[in-house]
């Protein structure tokens, strides 16, 4: 560049020399000069990201079809490349689209579309194809099998750069052993050191996708990878809904404008956006009024120097004298009456009163009478002479500046006193006076234009008066000026007017997003539910416990989402070093860049130790044996990058991932102190067990007695619930002594061999299988409380007892 | 009493004891001991004994916990143990039991340390009515000593002895055996004890002939005095009708010492009858000595400030003399050793001081 520039000077043509080299890229070209946009930076992770690419368009296709996705990953070595094999059994691409969506960049059904999908841009296949052909040389090879067709179609094809256009390169029909579904193969150079990456989003693929059903091979594996379904309920379907009025942007709404088939303005809030009906669209087009033409100032009827009916009465001529009294004393009887009344509700007031006169009278009020009239009210009302009283003569009218006061003072509270009151009100009137030179003196003003007005009135109050006015009041005046002026009754320009008006465009979306408007539906979201999180992770982890939940819908920039967290604890999970964190966006695992990701950074800033975790310094990853998962659903998941691998920094999903984490991790934590509390129990009743027997056979020894049966001193040390059993001679006791501080509710069961007679206690029921009896109690002790369960049994009798519904810690067992 | 006797009694309390938690195994019931309170707190005036005893309040000490039920396992041992002492005919030191505890077979059952067994024996003494003297329990030392006009006859392990106080000992004087009550005393020709806290002060009396000159007993206190200690002071008082006189440093941690004689201490006051003398009185060094007499002095530290303010609360000072020269004492904030009246002259305590103090108390 720097070359052409000094030659500037010298050779006048040089930009058509310029131009010479100047020509359109195509994004095909594009992307392949940037392939770590999309994730295909090196060999080992374009392997892992065409995996990604095959398996995600795999599970869509086939929720899409309501098919339980059964996926097929195949990795094998080809002499010096790899080859990858996805294989689906979804419902199939139709002949012609194979080579447009496989073989064109940026081609795909989801990217108009709000709706939950794994793939947004139509971009990650057909990378996915070019990076292959690129690195290898070789087409992309495609089978796809139509649930109606009999045969398959296979293609061959490769991505023609320069256009962006499927090049195919071999198409037959062929047979396939799956009856319906989709397979693709690619060629290319890479290697196997992201052998973990691959395997981290394989199975945490099936950790959010507990209805999927994934095998993978790969050459380092002597055995297949398989993860088997969880569960036989597909997610919910979700369904398309139209963008939400504030998340859309400037160039979105123009184009939407100019597509839009409605000829107004509250149509096509109603008919393009969600959540928007007549109401709220009313709402938008007064924001949008406001706006577009500003409000109208409104004046109050000040009480003396004014006389109405006298100026409307010299205003109508020829409608005699009793009519043209009756209207005029009307007129002024409801200005009077009014609070306040600006120019348009002047013009509708005086409309309804002539009409009523008319009625009344028989006279005809025409639109020059009634123009004439408003007109003489409007001078009346807002009569302004600022001219100083001088010798002998009345001062001027001024009407502005008493109307404007009672609002100023109001804004300004008892801070300011009377003087600098007054003084900013007689400077806003000066200026208030000036909007006036639009012929009709309406006071149309805009809040920009009213804000501009008052800042000029403030600092020259400040200046020549010698008080302060800060931003604060400043702004207080304003608002309370605004809120007292009245939104005009104006048609809104019509859609085709907005369409070739960017500064119009642009103060209807300014409007609609000053609306208040409820947030979008959800049904555009399918998470995953926090019962499901916990299948998943149950399914893939053996730990000691799970806990998940999901959040209600939130929504950022229009776009609803939905965050949710599962934790698995305990158990095989690895105790020493960080918690593994898995991170899903629309259920697709987020492999790489974790530090990148905002959900991390929520995880650092958590207080672990609160939960339960170690946390080193009180801030970053915690420690210990768990697993922590985030999914993050939404129609518009923002990432950091196309490569899709960190969620960005948005303060609302933040906001919920911490929330979704905080409301597991409770579970976890009470989990843990019921652990330990447990383990304390347990810690001492070993001590105890150990101490007491000694102490007894101490005491024994001491005092030379036999050595004291000590169960029942335990049981109530231990607040356990105690089971003692008693024969005497066919008589069978059950002692149950609950010693806890809470009531207790065994589910106790008892194996005879010999049939059992006269079965006594709480909830007995007596079940005859094959030679043995099962007796069963559900006694229920509140704390302290004691009960006896009996029963008669022949000699020789054999029993065995087990008790349910009582944690092992809390029972003392002698039976 | 016969020693033999109470030797009986006390093997016979304990096994009682020991039988007690039987029971309590045997009747499904937690086994566990009920103390009384040990804290300044819970002591009350005895109006009929003049001393101070243990109020109402208890605290139990049960298996419910690991700790409780260590503390009884424990408490068996060390009952087995004594028992087995009074059976030989053998004693030991407080000490000894400590380190012995490290030979019983249960590691849960050895004391962790000397505070603990200490311990340990005080709750025995006040479960089993039992005084650890009749245990055959002895502290390390006591080293407490004697001096003056007293003829007495004591039951050593070695046979009788009979001593004079004065003409029988060395300079330092007589040393009281662990277990006083093995001291009969046979003839006397004193006007008055004085108790006295610090080696030094003792040392100046009898240097300077006080106990000839006043015909008084010199009890050496040694600091907080022990049992043996307090338990002569208390017998003199009662078998020989002697009046009594503490003589200590100016300063809150010596009120305490005088406390314990006349009233009885916290720790032990299960036993205050046994131990204490109601009507010993306090010589000095009082606060307002230090401002009459000019004395040379510290100031008061922030424990001793503390030491102060809580003895205001203690039941045993509240009384008008006490609270008068405490609050004066904060006031001034200072304090004063005995030793600080040697300002005047290494005779001043002896010729002015405590002339002029004794006569003022009606003793001289």
């Amino acid at each position: 560049m720097t070359s052409f520039q000094a030659e500037l000077g010298a050779d006048e043509g040089i930009a058509e020399e310029l131009a010479k080299g100047q020509r359109e890229i195509s994004i095909a070209e594009f992307f392949e000069k940037n392939k770590h946009m999309l994730g295909f930076d090196s060999g080992a992770r374009g392997l892992v990201t065409a995996v990604k690419e095959a398996v995600d368009n795999a599970l869509d296709a086939t929720e899409e079809a309501g098919i339980k996705p059964d996926i097929y990953v195949e990795i094998t070595e080809v002499g010096d490349y790899y080859r990858v094999v996805v294989e689906d059994n979804g419902p199939g691409i139709t002949k012609d689209q194979v080579p447009k969506i496989f073989g064109k960049l940026l081609y795909g059904s989801r990217f108009h579309a709000r709706e939950q999908n794994r793939g947004q841009q139509g971009i990650g296949i057909s990378a996915a194809v070019l990076y292959s052909q690129l690195t290898s040389g070789k087409p992309a090879k495609i089978t796809s099998r139509t649930q109606e067709s009999n045969q398959a179609e296979y293609f061959e094809l490769i991505i023609d750069t320069d256009t962006n256009e499927p090049e195919i390169r071999d198409s037959e029909a062929t047979t396939w052993d799956r009856t319906h579904g989709t397979r693709i193969e690619l060629e290319m150079e890479a290697n196997m050191r992201a052998r973990q990456q691959l395997h981290q989003y394989i199975k945490n693929t099936a950790v959010v996708n507990p209805h999927a059903r994934i095998e993978l091979r790969e050459p380092g594996l002597e055995e297949p990878l398989k993860f088997e379904r969880g569960t036989d309920q597909l997610p919910a379907e979700t369904s398309e809904i139209r963008p939400h009025p504030h998340g859309v942007e400037l160039g979105t709404l123009i184009k939407m404008v100019a597509a839009t088939e409605s000829y107004s303005v509250s149509g096509f809030l109603q008919e393009e956006f969600t959540r928007v009906g007549k109401k709220t669209a009313d709402k938008v087009l007064n924001s949008f009024r406001d706006r577009h033409f500003g409000r109208e100032l409104a004046w109050p009827t000040p009480a003396t120097g004014i006389d109405i009916a006298d100026a409307v009465t010299k205003a109508v001529s020829n409608k005699g004298a009793e009519a043209t009294e009756t209207f005029a004393e009307q007129i002024e009887s409801t200005l009077i009456g009014r609070d306040r009344t600006a120019y348009s509700e002047l013009e509708e007031l005086v409309d309804e009163i002539a009409d009523d006169v008319e009625a009344d009278t028989g006279r005809t009020f025409g639109a020059t009478v009634r123009e004439n009239a408003v007109a003489a009210a409007w001078g009346e009302l807002t009569a302004f002479d600022d001219d100083e009283a001088t010798n002998g003569e009345e001062p001027g009218r001024d009407h502005l500046t008493p109307g404007l006061y009672g609002l100023v003072d109001d804004a300004t509270s008892s801070r300011k006193d009377d003087e600098t009151v007054q003084a900013l009100a007689e400077r806003l009137a000066r200026r208030a006076d000036g909007l006036g030179d639009d012929g009709a003196r309406r006071f149309r003003v805009t809040h920009d234009d009213l804000s501009a007005l008052v800042e000029a009135a403030a600092d020259a109050t400040v200046e020549y008066d010698d008080v302060t006015l800060g931003e604060t009041a400043r702004e207080k005046i304003t608002d309370t000026l605004w809120t007292a002026a009245r939104t005009v009754p104006d048609e809104v320009p019509k859609i085709t007017e907005i369409e070739g008006d960017r500064d119009t465009a642009s103060e209807l979306l300014e409007a609609m997003r000053a609306t208040d408007i409820l947030a979008p539906p959800t049904d555009c979201l399918s998470p995953i539910t926090a019962d499901l999180v916990e299948a998943g992770l149950r399914k893939e982890y053996d730990a000691d416990f799970f806990a998940a939940a999901t959040r209600d819908a939130e929504v950022h920039g229009g776009d609803p989402f939905i965050v949710e967290a599962g934790i698995a604890y305990g158990g095989e999970l690895q105790s020493e070093g960080k918690i593994d964190l898995l991170r899903f966006a629309n259920r697709v695992p987020l492999v790489y860049q974790q530090g990148a990701c905002s959900s991390t950074d929520v995880v650092k800033q958590i207080g672990w130790r609160n939960y339960g975790l170690d946390q080193p310094g009180g801030s970053g990853l915690p420690n210990g044996p768990a697993v922590l998962m985030i999914h993050v659903a939404s129609t518009n998941v923002p990432f950091t990058s196309e490569s899709k691998d960190a969620i960005a920094n948005i303060p609302e999903i933040e906001d919920e991932i911490e929330l979704a984490i905080r409301e597991a991790a409770r579970e976890l934590k009470s989990y843990l102190n019921k652990r330990r509390s447990l383990e304390k129990r347990q810690q001492k009743q070993s001590v105890l067990s150990q101490i007491l027997p000694e102490m007894a056979d101490k005491v024994a020894e001491v005092t030379g007695q036999e050595r004291p049966n000590i169960d029942a001193a335990m049981g109530r040390i231990m607040n356990n619930l105690c089971i003692d059993r008693e024969v005497d001679d066919d008589t069978v006791t059950l002692h149950v002594e609950n010693y806890s501080d809470r009531a207790e509710t065994p589910e106790i069961t008892e194996i005879v061999s010999v049939e059992p007679t006269d079965v006594e206690g709480d909830g007995a029921n007596v079940v005859d299988l094959d030679g043995e009896w099962f007796i069963q109690w559900s006694p229920s002790l509140s704390a302290g409380e004691e009960t006896k369960l009996t029963y008669t049994v022949g000699d020789d009798a054999e029993f065995d007892i087990t008790v349910e519904g009582v944690e092992t810690e809390k029972l003392t067992l002698n039976a | 009493m016969s020693t033999k006797l109470n030797e009986e009694r006390a093997r016979e309390q304990l096994i009682d004891l020991a039988a007690e938690f039987y029971d309590q195994f045997a009747g499904g019931e937690i086994p566990h001991m009920t103390l009384p309170t040990r804290t300044k707190s819970n002591i009350e005036y005895d109006p009929d004994s003049g001393v101070w005893v243990y109020g109402d309040r208890t605290s139990t000490r049960s298996a419910n916990s690991v700790r409780g039920a260590r503390k009884l396992l424990k408490a068996v041992y060390t009952i087995e143990f004594l028992a087995d002492q009074l059976d030989q005919g053998r004693s030991s030191t407080l000490r000894e039991l400590y380190y012995l505890s490290e030979s019983w077979d249960n590691e849960e059952a050895h004391f962790s340390d000397q505070d603990e067994s200490n311990q340990m024996i005080e709750d025995l003494e006040i479960v089993s009515e039992v005084t650890r003297e009749d245990f055959h329990m002895r502290p390390e030392e006591s080293g407490a000593t004697l001096m003056g006009p007293l003829k007495l006859r004591e039951q050593t392990r070695r046979g009788e002895r009979e001593i004079h106080c004065q003409k029988d000992v060395g300079e330092g004087g007589y040393q009281i055996p662990n277990n006083p009550d093995t001291i009969e005393f046979l003839d006397a020709d004193i006007d008055f004890v004085l108790c006295v806290e610090t080696g030094g002060m003792r040392d100046r009396l009898i240097e300077n002939g006080f106990d000839e000159q006043y015909n008084c007993l010199v009890v050496h206190l040694k600091g907080q005095p022990a049992r043996a200690t307090r338990r002569i002071t208390k017998r003199l008082h009662d078998e020989l009708d002697l009046p009594v006189v503490v003589f200590c440093d100016g300063d809150p941690w010596s009120y305490r010492i005088y406390g314990s004689v006349a009233y009885g201490s916290i720790k032990s006051a299960h036993l205050s009858e046994h131990l204490a003398t109601p009507e010993a009185r306090y010589v000095g060094i009082q606060p307002s000595d230090i401002v009459e007499y000019d004395l040379p002095t510290d100031p008061l530290a922030d424990s001793d400030i503390n030491a102060l303010e809580s003895e205001l609360t203690d039941p045993r000072f509240q009384t008008d003399y006490w609270e008068e020269q405490i609050e004066l004492q904060l006031d001034i904030g200072k304090k004063a050793e005995q030793q600080s009246l040697a300002a005047n002259g290494l005779d001043f305590v002896t010729e002015t001081y405590l002339p002029e103090r004794l006569d003022q108390m009606g003793v001289l």
